[in-house]
């Protein structure tokens, strides 16, 4: 017998595992990244350095967003020998049960997230990671702990960043940080657990660009932990960049002398520069200092606070509260009777009151006059006549073909939806169509007599104080406008293209002239509604509004920009549930907000102190 | 002269360059993964690296003593080379336990392993017993006594305890099928033991060793597979368990056969493969049934247990610890490697795979050359297993083929198990890479085991037999 053919078995064997272990290898090595990132987690850590924050600067050049420093006390439970929670509790000035109570939050709850996979919480916490024991405490705090910490080892203090805000100003602006929640962990690789995020205003709109680049090091470290050294000699890492500075448009001044305005009331005031579409302020009141939203301590203390209070000032109003515009609305309506030539300026029509209520004055035997007097009965006709134009036979399909045309007019002022401002919390308000009355009252069951209120700004039509300001701004420029917006520039580039863009009305620039003679007969003719926004040596261009509060005492309104001609501010003031009219409250606010922008001075001490003096009492 | 003129004509240079282009890289990657910055002198004895120098030229000069010694007194002396192994396997018995093992003899880091040696004199006595059987008259002793030369020292080695070594040592079993030690005369007196049965030859006898590796091996995958759930990679989506993954394999591997066989058989002994692969097929499908239904009654800490006995349970931080981070550390090499001293997974600095200078070498050398550099030594291993099976085959003398075979199953035994520990293929039982892992003993044994190849196929040509 001859064995000799056996040694192909052999043969076949060797050759055999070559080739497999060959493919595993390959497997493991080129095609599947999976044992690359296991042995990343083993031995690389990534030390990330966040950079601080972008900050933010107004239209002078004033830092209103800064950062300052802070600590963190770190805790590496693997380090700590002959632990003294006694005379540890005695330094940090607690009680002992307190830091016993916090070593137990710390292992229970920071190392801890939600597994997707599982369904279970889970606990990453290790005892050989750092964690954070006590966070965000001031220089004279840490000064006063760090000198005894050598005793304690395994604690050691770290720098970080955090806000500052120089005017306790321009919160309902800026927005506020705090930190990420485990799906924004997730979504989104740039920020791990402990991190801070913008949460509201222009830290949350500008978030991407305000938060800067991450350094990373990648550290090869050992089985202790220990770092051993760089990875690849360095040759992955990179420094950390921070978010370049935002210049706003804002007047840091005048938005502070507007919060100041509007102390103990509720209400809005909206400035534009009408030729740039920058918003110079943006008030809302009651406001909240942004300094106490600054860190997770202050956070868990005071925003509760501010949430549970009634009368809401983390509520961006100016953005998100919709009101009816009331008699401001009846320049739009102008305008569009004279671009559609259903009206002149010399039309005049008699303040018949069989139909709405007016005030007492003289018929207007012209539209500037109408303007000037806020006539209720004048709007009405005027606003019949655009929308029933006698196109149809059928008055209810007239009024259906009136209303589409004057929707799309109201449409090309920027109303009925959100502007593209650079800002969250935005809300569109409506300008009603046919279709919206269709639903409520069904197809052609409806005409100008059951929908005539929105001549005079009321009934269904709502618009935000921002929508309200840029339709001053708008008639300041006669016939266009461009979206009105904070951010100047982010770096050295800027505005942004959107923000060049003018939008133009479908009124054409020749009907402005009149409605504008109107608005300043409002304000520097005798017997208008809006006297007590008079300047001295500014010309200013405004219109009164009362707006009906089914809830308690009228709102308040007046919009208004000055100079008359090359306007320099457009501004709309919206005081809620003030006792008389727009004439009373919001026309000598906005005169004082334009004479405190355009002249830094106020003339007319006695009507500051009288807005300044004024309460109103609000139901809840 | 005209002597040592022939000698070094004949020796087998290609073998010769392989094993000294395996130390270089051996003592390369030794000293990458345990550098140490303060002394990074190449020859610094108090470094591992230093010491594998040492071991180095200790083993070269063995390897030059083996040389100047006559190849004839392997052949004259194997029996008390074999004793003195074994003697000095009871005499490490009795030694202080290191890591658990009684298998150090010597002081402190300075010992060797008989356990090393022990291959060795087995290998020699093997080779002298089985050139002196007539293969053609073979009894039940000729079988058990080949049997007794390799189990005395493997139960020895089991006492150490040192798992590793006593499964290389089934290597010789391999040896032996090459050779045509037969199980028959066993076999057959079990089988004609029934009544009206009288065979003079099975087929099960003849082929007893590969059939019970198979049965062995078959039976360790089933047992792994059968509470896995795995997924085929060319099949999105598509899961099986691991039972059925395990006969989808050998469904594949049948039809593979067949069609190997049809390429490369006469037309007269197609049918008869084809006859043998479907009887096989049918055999193993049985065996993975009957293991696999066997397993699932077991209870579930038994079936831990044989888990964790044959070290493959999926544990990353507990008991599969080394394995986990081993392959993390191959796994990351990518297709260029990190680079050399850069292993930042396997360095002996870093501490994440244990014994990374040692048993798990080829991590460090896997992270740092990448797959370029495992395809260098996947390449060596088999150039070099498959050229000393050449020299095995050109020996006129039997006793130099079967110590030739002796040295290609213990390098590939080697070869696989510890490369395989490494990949997740083999159970983690410490037993170093050959030419590459730290150590002196292994070091030594290795290189005398190779110039004792080198010197026999040197003198071929002078035996006559």
């Amino acid at each position: 017998m001859n064995f000799d053919s056996r040694k192909y078995v052999l043969i076949t064997l060797f050759i055999l595992v070559g080739i497999i272990y060959t493919l595993r290898i390959f497997y493991m090595q080129v095609i599947d990244d999976s044992w690359h990132l296991r042995a990343q987690e083993i031995a690389e850590k990534r030390k990330e350095i966040t950079p601080p924050r972008g900050v933010l600067f107004d239209r002078n050049g004033k830092k209103i967003v800064a950062n300052r420093t802070y600590y963190n006390l770190m805790m590496v439970e693997d380090d700590m020998k002959n632990f003294d929670t006694v005379a540890f509790a005695e330094l940090l000035g607690w009680q002992a049960w307190q830091v016993k109570k916090r070593f137990r939050d710390v292992r229970e709850g920071e190392g801890t997230y939600y597994n997707k996979h599982t369904g279970k919480r889970t606990s990453n916490y290790q005892k050989i990671r750092a964690y954070p024991f006590i966070k965000e405490m001031t220089l004279e705090e840490i000064a006063r702990i760090a000198p005894h910490l050598e005793n304690f080892p395994g604690f050691y203090e770290e720098v970080t960043s955090m806000r500052s805000y120089p005017f306790a100003n321009g919160a309902n602006i800026v927005g506020y940080l705090s930190e990420v929640n485990r799906e924004e962990v997730e979504e989104d690789h740039f920020y791990k657990p402990g991190n801070n995020i913008g949460r509201a205003g222009l830290e949350r709109f500008y978030e991407s660009e305000l938060r800067g680049r991450k350094g990373i090091k990648y550290i090869v470290t050992s089985a202790l932990n220990n770092a051993i050294e760089s990875y690849a000699g360095g040759k992955y890492d990179t420094s950390a960049l921070q978010g370049p500075p935002l210049k706003l448009g804002v007047d840091i001044i005048l938005q502070a002398y507007g919060e100041k305005l509007l102390q103990g009331k509720r209400g809005c005031i909206v400035a534009i520069e009408p030729s740039t579409g920058e918003i110079l302020s943006l008030v809302s009141a009651p406001s909240y200092d942004p300094n106490l939203l600054i860190g997770k301590r202050n956070i868990s203390s005071n925003y509760p606070k501010l949430v549970l209070d009634q009368s809401k000032p983390l509520y961006p109003r100016p953005l998100a509260a919709e009101y009816p515009p009331g008699s401001t609305f009846k320049l739009l309506n102008s305008l569009i009777g004279l671009q559609e030539g259903v009206i002149t300026p010399e039309s005049g029509f008699p303040c018949n009151k069989s139909m709405v209520g007016c005030h007492d004055h003289t018929s207007a035997g012209n539209l500037a006059d109408a303007i000037k007097h806020s006539c209720n009965p004048y709007f009405y006709a005027v606003t019949r006549r655009i929308l029933q134009q006698g196109k149809k036979k059928n008055i209810y399909a007239d009024a259906e073909v009136g209303l589409g045309l004057w929707a799309k007019y109201m449409h090309s002022f920027g109303l009925g939806s959100k502007l593209e401002t650079d800002i969250t919390g935005l809300r569109s308000g409506l300008i009603p169509d046919p279709a919206y009355y269709d639903k409520w009252y069904g197809h052609h069951r409806w005409a100008f007599s059951t929908i005539r209120s929105i001549s005079i700004g009321q009934g269904e039509v709502m618009l935000t104080p921002l929508h309200l300001a840029n339709i001053a701004a708008l008639i300041a420029n006669r016939g266009w406008y461009i979206t009105p917006h904070f951010v100047k520039s982010i770096g050295k580039s800027g505005p942004d293209s959107l923000y060049r863009k003018k939008h133009f009305t479908m009124v054409d620039r020749k009907h402005y002239g009149i409605v504008i003679e109107g608005m300043r007969r409002v304000v520097h003719v005798s017997g208008g509604t809006g006297k007590r926004a008079k300047l001295k040596d500014i010309i200013v261009c405004g219109k009164t509004g009362t707006v009906q509060n089914p809830h308690g005492e009228d709102h308040s309104v007046f919009i208004a920009f000055a100079p008359m001609y090359q306007p320099k501010i457009a501004i709309a003031v919206f005081i809620e549930n003030a006792k008389g009219g727009g004439g009373l409250w919001a026309a000598p606010t906005a005169g004082l907000m334009i004479e405190k922008y355009l002249t830094r001075k106020i003339t007319e001490k006695e009507r500051e102190k009288t807005i300044l003096e004024a309460k109103f009492t609000y139901r809840e | 002269m005209r002597q040592n003129e022939s000698l070094v004509a004949n020796v087998d240079w290609a073998l010769f360059a392989v094993y000294m282009l395996m130390l270089i890289f051996g003592v390369a990657t030794v000293y990458s993964t345990a550098y140490n910055e303060d002394h990074p002198n190449l020859f610094d004895f108090s470094q591992k690296y230093g010491k594998q120098m040492i071991w180095l030229f200790v083993s070269l000069f063995l390897g030059l003593m083996v040389f100047l010694i006559d190849s004839d007194i392997y052949r004259k002396f194997c029996v008390p080379i074999y004793l003195f192994t074994l003697v000095l396997l009871v005499i490490v018995l009795f030694m202080p336990p290191v890591n658990g093992a009684r298998a150090w003899l010597g002081i402190g880091t300075m010992g060797i392993q008989p356990a090393e040696f022990a291959k060795i004199g087995t290998g020699l006595l093997l080779a002298r017993f089985i050139s002196d059987v007539n293969v053609k008259q073979q009894t039940s002793q000729t079988v058990l006594l080949a049997n007794a030369i390799i189990l005395v020292p493997m139960t020895l080695i089991l006492l150490q305890p040192d798992a590793g070594t006593f499964v290389v040592f089934t290597s010789f079993l391999f040896v032996m099928y090459r050779e045509g030690i037969t199980y028959d005369p066993l076999i057959l007196k079990l089988v004609n033991a029934i009544p009206g049965v009288k065979f003079k030859q099975t087929w099960v006898g003849s082929h007893f060793i590969p059939i019970l590796f198979v049965v062995v091996f078959l039976s360790l995958v089933t047992l792994l597979m059968s509470n896995e759930k795995i997924s085929f990679g060319f099949l999105p989506g598509v899961i099986f368990s691991g039972f059925w993954s395990v006969m989808i394999s050998l469904t594949i591997f049948a039809i593979f056969l067949s069609l190997v066989s049809r390429l490369i058989a006469s037309k007269r002994e197609r049918n008869r493969a084809s006859l043998i692969i479907l009887i096989a097929y049918i055999l193993a499908t049985l065996l993975a049934a009957i293991v696999n239904y066997g397993f699932q009654g077991l209870a579930e800490h038994q079936k831990d247990r044989i888990e964790l006995f044959l070290g493959l349970k999926e544990d990353p931080d507990g008991e599969d610890y080394n394995r986990n981070r081993a392959m993390a550390a191959v796994g990351s090499g990518g297709m260029l490697g990190k680079g050399y001293n850069n292993a930042s997974v396997a360095s002996v600095e870093s501490n994440h795979v244990p014994e990374s200078e040692t048993d798990f070498i080829f991590c460090p050398f896997a992270e740092e050359w990448g797959f370029v550099g495992v395809l260098l030594l996947v390449g060596l291993y088999m150039f070099m297993l498959l050229r000393i099976i050449m020299i095995a085959e050109r020996q006129r003398s039997t006793f130099n083929r079967v110590y030739a075979y002796v040295v290609a199953m213990i390098l590939f035994y080697h070869f696989a198990i510890n490369i395989g520990m490494n990949i997740g293929f083999a159970p983690v039982i410490g037993i170093p890479l050959p030419f590459f892992s730290y150590g002196g003993s292994s070091m030594m044994s290795f290189s005398m085991m190779m110039f004792i190849l080198l010197k026999l196929d040197s003198q071929r040509r002078d035996i006559l037999n």
